[in-house]
């Protein structure tokens, strides 16, 4: 049983209730610009909420996710009371108040900026102070999971770190480095700014520096999803995890090799070297190594599921899985859509395919592909796996939930696959209305329609979700018994220390931010001409 | 042979099919990388080569990206070079106009936020960032009219910024281009 | 097992990682500051140290570009977020005495009885902008010009900030307000018109940017016209001529009789 399952559960309801928000306002502004909606007499509106659905979806929602299921992780993977409890709900109340703090200058409409921030644009300089909270209160959990696995090595010399924590570790050290280009965008260059202290700024090296959060935060969102890969969909699917030692290495090559690529994002950009443009192209074609990998363990984990299910011959297993559990409809959902998605980011990655969707809303509609689809999908099934376990109470109707997970699935595809579509056409992003009247564009009209519908389907499948939680918070008690995880075909007895420690990675990690950011930073930084007037963005 | 014996063993083989595995997915994105490399050179756009900066808010003053030299000029060696800035909210000139058939260079900043020209059906894409310049070659086979939006948000007007591209025959470019001048299709 | 077992070429792990995140990283340098830019047969290098210094991306400043004349004077101002961000009283008050003059057409408060533009709780960098550009030539007006020219940069500031100070009062020539037409509300974007707003003050100000409300329908009129027609070509790389263009006579009519026809003081107070 956990034993913190309130600060569990907090974390859990926090980011699910402003998921919900969220998710209401993407589905508004889905509709709003598609041809169904009228035309919004203020399209600062439409910013408004583009930039609180950004902020929320980017920085709150999956930020709590990973630190309550890593709470959880550390309590039952490490089998020791989690260390730090008070400090734990520090940084759950920082998130709070920076949620807070960051939300009412978006509420006002003094910060619509984007949660990309692009700068010389500027807010309100709390908006700014509020996401930095959020960053901070996150840094919080990130050292109590280093500490907490700390702790159990003492206890435990020389034995395997459990599969799952040694990937939650890993995902909060990506986090913690990762958060670093934003926060010094935001530190060094942004809040002064905003502060009043300063009045220009240089917006190329903002770029660089948010490059260097933007790409690596979506391998952090995606931890959560991996981890429940490897570590709850075979149990929950009573198979065995193919190879742990191929999971590690798909882990620690995360942790390298998500950080050193984020430039892919600055192809078009006039302020880099095409040589770093090169250099971040072929490490972002790395990164496929580890889903490649994924995927290929986690099928042969699924297909050892259906072997022992009864399951034969060449493909006529797939018959044989179980189908009616959740966690397999969610992963053979969110594999699906990390196929579509991952093969969207091939093209990103390449700068010559790049250049014919950069921006547009082929973008859009590939992390909403990746993220809201392949990584949400599965934080619902971490929510159902988990919950008996942190209410005490059983999740009964599974019926209700297979709907809710197909329709997740099915909006996703009817929103994004449009998405892509227009994107190709050349539909530029983050605008506020459309003249689909315009014969060069209403070709559009009929794609963007279907995206709209598809964002309804998401926004019921959302409300649908919050409501199976909060029925279970009510439903009748039932001991859930411990949470574990999947264990592996051949435990491992030992694991070499390169893969039982992350330090070598994390030596990895930095050394490659440091060739592959070190030079386009300070030489943007050293040149004191590249800084432009800044532009200050609705009311003062 | 005996349990731990047999457990071993199927560890060897796991381990086995995973390495070959692991070789397959190398296999595939090596070849991507290259992929990539050899489009780049034969056939597709390629970074600019450099980076140049200038001054945003002095544009008008002084430089390359003075009013009387925004637009489409001919050069002696019959490529076309295009200059053009991005503002808050529009594109200067708002319309631009090239030739088929020729080498262009697309020179472009922009004088306050970050923007972005996108020159949709084809791959002309790039970002407008205050400070720096962009450079991008661009070729038309086809004759006709494009839209040419800014594909960054650049504030509360951005959905009103679409600029348009109107590319003409190469021998009616050259035509026009005798008078001098910088060339655009405003008010056309 | 330690750090010191760990980090150790001993260790085969270390070995392999170091080994081949190094490899990628020198095989990737090698393709991208020296193979790349010479597989570009289109672009120059000096050398090859420029070649690898411009795909690192070292900043570099644009060569001289011989431009063609411009026809005409043109706007040499240069307007950022902080031109005239800080007033005091004193510039108030010199600003108050020099405005004795502007009277006439201007209005004593600040508002014109005739056809002249508002003045009061005008943005400053508005009336800084277009007093040099009047003083430059770059604007001209046979009432206008000969006021301004001889007015000194100190001036000009001292008479921005104490037209900014005033409070915006209604005009003279009220008319019943009028519903917005979709010119003022949408713009229109495929020919490329934000919504006014955008820039205008009700939505956001562009620096340079006048709000509109409640001035002469005549005057905006005209203004648009001359923007249009390229008469008035004060705007700086042509931020206005873009719009007016663009627009239809009778979208020039809509706005100028929306505008004119609001109170002032429902304008977003943004400045």
């Amino acid at each position: 049983m956990l034993a913190n399952r309130k600060l569990i559960l907090a974390h859990f309801w926090l980011a699910f209730a402003v998921f919900g928000v969220a998710l209401t306002l993407g589905a508004w502004q889905m509709f709003i610009r598609s041809p169904i909606g009228t035309w919004l007499s203020n399209p600062e509106l439409y910013y408004r909420s583009l930039t609180a659905h950004g902020t929320v979806m980017g920085y709150v929602f999956p930020t709590l996710v990973a630190m309550g299921f890593g709470y959880a992780i550390s309590e039952s993977a490490l089998k020791q009371r989690l260390v730090g409890v008070r400090w734990a709900w520090a940084g759950f109340w920082l998130i709070v108040a920076g949620s807070i703090m960051a939300i009412i200058p978006i509420a006002l409409g003094r910060a619509s900026v984007l949660y990309t921030f692009y700068p010389p644009l500027i807010g309100n300089v709390f908006y700014y102070l509020g996401v930095v909270l959020v960053v901070v209160g996150s840094w919080i959990w990130v050292a109590l999971m280093s500490i907490n696995l700390r702790l159990w090595r003492k206890a435990h010399p020389g034995a395997p770190v459990p599969l799952a924590m040694f990937a939650n570790v890993a995902g909060s050290y990506l986090w913690a480095w990762t958060a670093v280009g934003a926060a010094l965008e935001l530190l060094l260059q942004i809040i002064p700014v905003a502060a009043g202290l300063k009045t220009t700024i240089d917006a190329g090296l903002a770029r660089v520096f948010f490059s260097w959060t933007l790409h690596a935060i979506v391998y952090f969102w995606l931890m959560p999803t991996y981890i429940a890969y490897y570590t709850i969909v075979p149990r929950a699917i009573g198979g065995r995890v193919y190879s742990d030692t191929m999971a590690r290495i798909s882990f620690t090559l995360f942790l390298v090799v998500a950080m050193p690529i984020g430039m892919h994002h600055t192809f078009a950009d006039p302020q880099v070297g095409a040589g770093f443009k090169f250099i971040h192209s072929a490490f972002t074609a790395l990164v496929a190594l580890p889903t490649l990998l994924t995927v290929f363990t986690i099928c042969a984990s699924v297909e050892i599921a259906a072997r022992l299910r009864g399951g034969r011959g060449m493909f006529g297993w797939i018959r044989a899985l179980p189908w009616d559990n959740p966690m397999m409809l969610a992963l053979a959902f969110s594999f699906v859509m990390l196929g579509f998605g991952g093969a969207g980011g091939l093209i990103n990655m390449s700068y010559q395919l790049d250049a014919s969707i950069h921006n547009t809303q082929w973008i859009t509609g590939h992390f909403h592909l990746i993220f809201g689809g392949a990584i949400v999908i599965m934080y619902f099934a971490i929510a159902y796996d988990l919950w008996p376990h942190l209410t005490g109470r059983e999740l009964l109707d599974l019926r209700l939930i297979r709907i809710q997970l197909w329709l997740w699935f099915v909006g996703m595809m009817v929103t994004t696959f449009p998405w892509h579509w227009v994107g190709i056409l050349g539909m530029p992003r983050r605008m506020a209305y459309f003249d689909f009247g315009d014969p060069a564009i209403a070709p559009q009209a009929l794609s963007v329609t279907l995206s709209a519908i598809g964002g309804f389907i998401l926004l019921a499948s959302g409300i649908l979700f919050l409501v199976i939680l909060a029925r279970g918070m009510r439903a009748p008690q039932a001991d859930a018994g411990p949470y574990c995880f999947a264990v592996a075909v051949h435990e491992p007895a030992t694991v070499p220390v390169a893969l039982n420690t992350h330090a070598l990675w994390v030596a990895l990690m930095i050394g490659l931010t440091v060739t592959n950011y070190g030079y386009p930073i300070l030489t943007l930084a050293l040149n004191e001409g590249t800084s432009v007037p800044a532009v200050y963005v609705g009311a003062q | 042979m005996s349990a731990e014996e047999a457990h071993r063993d199927s560890a060897e083989v796991a381990a086995r099919v995973e390495r070959r595995w692991a070789t397959f997915a190398v296999i595939i994105i090596v070849g991507m990388a290259l992929l990539a490399a050899f489009a780049g050179i034969h056939s597709a756009t390629m970074p600019q080569p450099r980076v140049e900066t200038t001054d945003p808010s002095r544009l008008h003053l002084s430089g390359e990206f003075v009013e009387s030299n925004l637009g489409s000029v001919l050069e002696t060696n019959g490529n076309v070079t295009v200059r053009a800035i991005g503002q808050q909210y529009s594109f200067t000139p708002a319309c631009i106009l090239v030739p088929a058939d020729t080498p262009i260079t697309l020179r472009a900043t922009s004088a306050d936020v970050v923007h972005g020209i996108l020159i949709q059906g084809t791959n002309v894409n790039t970002m407008l960032v205050p400070g720096y310049i962009s450079e991008q070659l661009m070729h038309f086979a086809k004759t006709g009219d494009y839209l040419m939006p800014c594909q960054e948000f650049c504030s509360f007007g951005h959905e009103g910024m679409w600029g348009k591209v109107k590319v003409i025959d190469k021998t009616e470019f050259a035509d026009r281009a005798k008078s001098g001048g910088r060339l655009s299709c405003v008010g056309q | 097992m330690s750090a010191r077992d760990l980090f150790t070429f001993r260790n085969r792990h270390f070995r392999a990682a170091v080994g081949v995140t190094a490899a990628i990283l020198i095989v990737t340098v090698i393709g991208g500051f020296i193979v790349l830019p010479f597989a570009q047969p289109w672009v120059q290098f000096a050398n090859a140290w420029d070649a690898i210094c411009s795909a690192a991306g070292l900043p570099q400043r644009t060569a001289i570009v011989a431009a063609p004349e411009q026809t005409g004077r043109l706007s040499e101002v240069v307007l950022t977020s902080s031109t005239l961000s800080r007033s005091s009283q004193e510039a108030i008050g010199r600003g108050a005495t020099l405005a004795q003059r502007c009277a006439i057409c201007h209005g004593p408060t600040g508002i014109s009885r005739a056809d002249s533009p508002n003045l009061a709780g005008q943005y400053s960098a508005v009336i800084y902008k277009e007093l040099h550009d009047f003083r430059s030539g770059a604007r001209t007006n046979a009432v206008m010009s000969p006021f301004a020219v001889n007015l000194t940069d100190q001036e000009i500031a001292d008479l921005s900030n104490y037209y900014a100070y005033l409070p915006r009062l209604p005009a003279y020539h009220p008319t019943p307000q009028l519903p917005k037409p979709n010119i003022v509300i949408y713009g229109a974007p495929m020919r490329g018109i934000a919504p006014c707003g955008s820039c205008h003050g009700s939505l956001d100000n562009k620096i340079g940017s006048p709000w509109l409300e409640g001035q002469s329908e005549a005057y905006m009129k005209a203004q648009l016209q001359a923007f249009a027609s390229g008469e008035r070509r004060n705007d700086i790389s042509q931020q206005m001529r873009n719009i007016a263009r663009a627009m239809t006579p009778q979208e020039i009519e809509q706005a100028a009789a929306y505008y004119a026809s609001q109170p002032a003081d429902v304008v977003k107070a943004v400045d």
